[in-house]
């Protein structure tokens, strides 16, 4: 176990993109192991900059990034291993000729490393993982003909395969009902309570997380704010980055004033 | 039949093309799950230029095919990685070029020659014992570098960025599997020439992609595919006189549309419209 007071994510004033086009600037933010933080801001806002940094696959134009005990730009396999990932919905083929088992054995493939063929032990891991999202009884099943829901599920396990320390989970909901979305956001919630994983959610939907995250992170380009909910969900820090439009209601709940007043 | 199989050339006609056809089919299955068949296309016309430029100035000419088709590869592979240019109109422009480069070759050549066109066409049946052993060892290092490396590249055609992501070195796989396919074609381009080898890599894995859903199963399908309609394109072209190349495509073409018909995807399909 590393020290609980170093953080496992560091970006000391780092910039992401390239020269006259700058996806995220000057950005300092600690991330702790186990914690579960939202990341939230407008479209555009340079949250999957942010994701692809942590997984590295964009080194800082400026500033530094650390992950684990190494900068981004050195992350060795090994590391990036360690780092589950669920991408945005429509990234994937999702008619790929793949059964439910093999797209979770794939966690396995990094971790593993080349030349090595997953084994018995990896088999049993890719089967646990389903079994932690609820899907083992759909495992020889075609994932293309599984629901969207049930596909997200099916991703979950695959980077939980991996066995990671860190879970990244970029528009989870996007693209599902009410309920399922909702189903999709517990189960997350409970994997990091039972696998004590330190996890990074990205969503629009921030009604819908803001009771469960340690911390929101509020992004448009710049870091407006990364603190617990009760301090992010004001409307002094999110007319900054969603305009004057955005109120909060009595409950609670943030939503767009012109909805407000029709309702 | 059976007096045909006596024949030396015959067994070794046999013996290539089950090997050519076993061989495309398995790297169909990555070049279709990858989304990469029109690479597959213009890596024959540039094999074929390398071929034309080697009768042209005497020089081996398979060894000019590779250094061309690994060429048209690379440069394709480059600029898709950055992303400065569509993958579609990249390869067709080197497409056409090593293609008009090849007929300027063969323009500048001062006689007419026919083995060039067996390159173009294919000619199976005349494969020599030497040409076998070339075709062997490729067949058997191309094959085995799949086998090394088959989970990392069925991860890179399912999603290359997620692939990267968890910790398999994507990009240095997706260029091995640019350079097999260029091996690939080379190592085809005698038996079914340059025109069809693309055929012989796209269509047995588009067959079997329409028989089932798993990875393990479709390449098996597709290997299954590719060496029974290989071998049975070149008994047909020997039995009936009909040119070889050919035959087999027809022949593997003729098992595409069945499988599409009888796919199991399709019924599926069918019924759900139907229960709505």
């Amino acid at each position: 176990m590393s020290d609980p007071h170093e953080p496992i994510i560091r970006f000391d004033h780092a910039s992401f993109g390239f020269p006259g086009l700058i996806a995220l600037k000057d950005i300092s933010l600690d991330i702790y192991e186990g914690e579960f933080v939202g990341v939230i801001g407008p479209n555009g806002s340079g949250k999957t900059t942010l994701c692809r940094a942590v997984l590295g696959l964009l080194a800082p134009v400026e500033g530094h990034l650390h992950i684990f005990d190494c900068a981004c730009d050195e992350l060795r396999c090994h590391h990036r291993a360690k780092i589950g990932y669920l991408p945005q919905k429509g990234v994937v083929d999702r008619n790929f000729p793949v059964t439910v088992l093999e797209t979770v054995m794939m966690g396995r493939y990094g971790a593993l490393g080349l030349f090595k063929r997953p084994g018995r032990k990896d088999h049993d891991i890719a089967l646990e993982a389903l079994a932690q999202v609820g899907m083992d009884s759909h495992k020889d099943n075609a994932l293309g003909h599984l629901s969207g829901g049930q596909q997200q599920r099916v991703f979950i396990a695959r980077a939980l395969a991996q066995q990671p320390k860190v879970l990244i989970l970029d528009e989870p909901t996007t693209g599902l009902d009410i309920t399922t979305q909702h189903n999709v956001i517990e189960l997350v919630q409970h994997l990091h309570d039972e696998l004590k994983l330190t996890v990074l959610l990205i969503t629009h939907d921030i009604n819908m997380i803001r009771s469960r995250v340690d911390r929101l992170v509020l992004l448009k380009t710049r870091l407006f704010a990364a603190a617990p909910p009760a301090e992010v969900l004001k409307p002094e820090i999110l007319h900054q980055v969603y305009g004057k439009d955005l109120v909060i209601t009595e409950k609670d709940l943030v939503i767009v004033e012109d909805y407000h007043h029709h309702h | 039949m059976l007096d045909l199989l006596a024949y030396d050339f015959m067994q070794r006609s046999l013996l290539a093309a089950a090997m050519v056809g076993g061989l495309c089919s398995v790297i169909g299955v990555f070049v279709v799950l990858r989304g990469l068949a029109f690479v597959g296309a213009g890596t024959s016309h540039a094999a074929f230029a390398g071929v034309a430029l080697g009768y042209l100035m005497e020089w081996p000419p398979l060894l000019l095919a590779i250094v061309f088709g690994l060429a048209t590869v690379w440069i394709t592979g480059w600029v898709e990685e950055r992303g400065r240019m569509k993958l579609d109109v990249s390869i067709g422009i080197l497409y056409t070029t090593t293609m008009a480069l090849g007929i300027l070759f063969i323009g500048l050549m001062k006689s007419y020659n026919a083995e060039v066109y067996g390159y173009l066409f294919g000619s199976v049946l005349s494969v020599t014992p030497e040409e076998l052993q070339i075709i062997g060892a490729l067949s058997v290092l191309v094959l085995g570098l799949l086998l090394l490396f088959a989970k990392e590249l069925y991860f890179i055609a399912f999603d290359q960025e997620m692939a990267e992501a968890s910790g398999v070195p994507a990009r240095q796989i997706f260029f091995l599997l640019l350079t097999l396919v260029a091996l690939t074609v080379v190592v085809s381009l005698k038996t079914v020439g340059a025109i069809l080898v693309f055929a012989m890599i796209l269509i047995p894995a588009s067959t079997a992609y329409q028989l089932t859903h798993s990875l393990a199963a479709l390449t098996l399908y597709s290997a299954a595919i590719g060496i029974l309609t290989a071998v049975a394109g070149v008994l047909i072209s020997a039995l009936w006189d009909v040119p070889s190349g050919p035959a087999i495509v027809l022949l593997a073409t003729t098992l595409f549309f069945i499988s599409v018909f009888f796919s199991p995807k399709r019924v599926r399909r069918t019924r759900l419209v139907h229960s709505h």
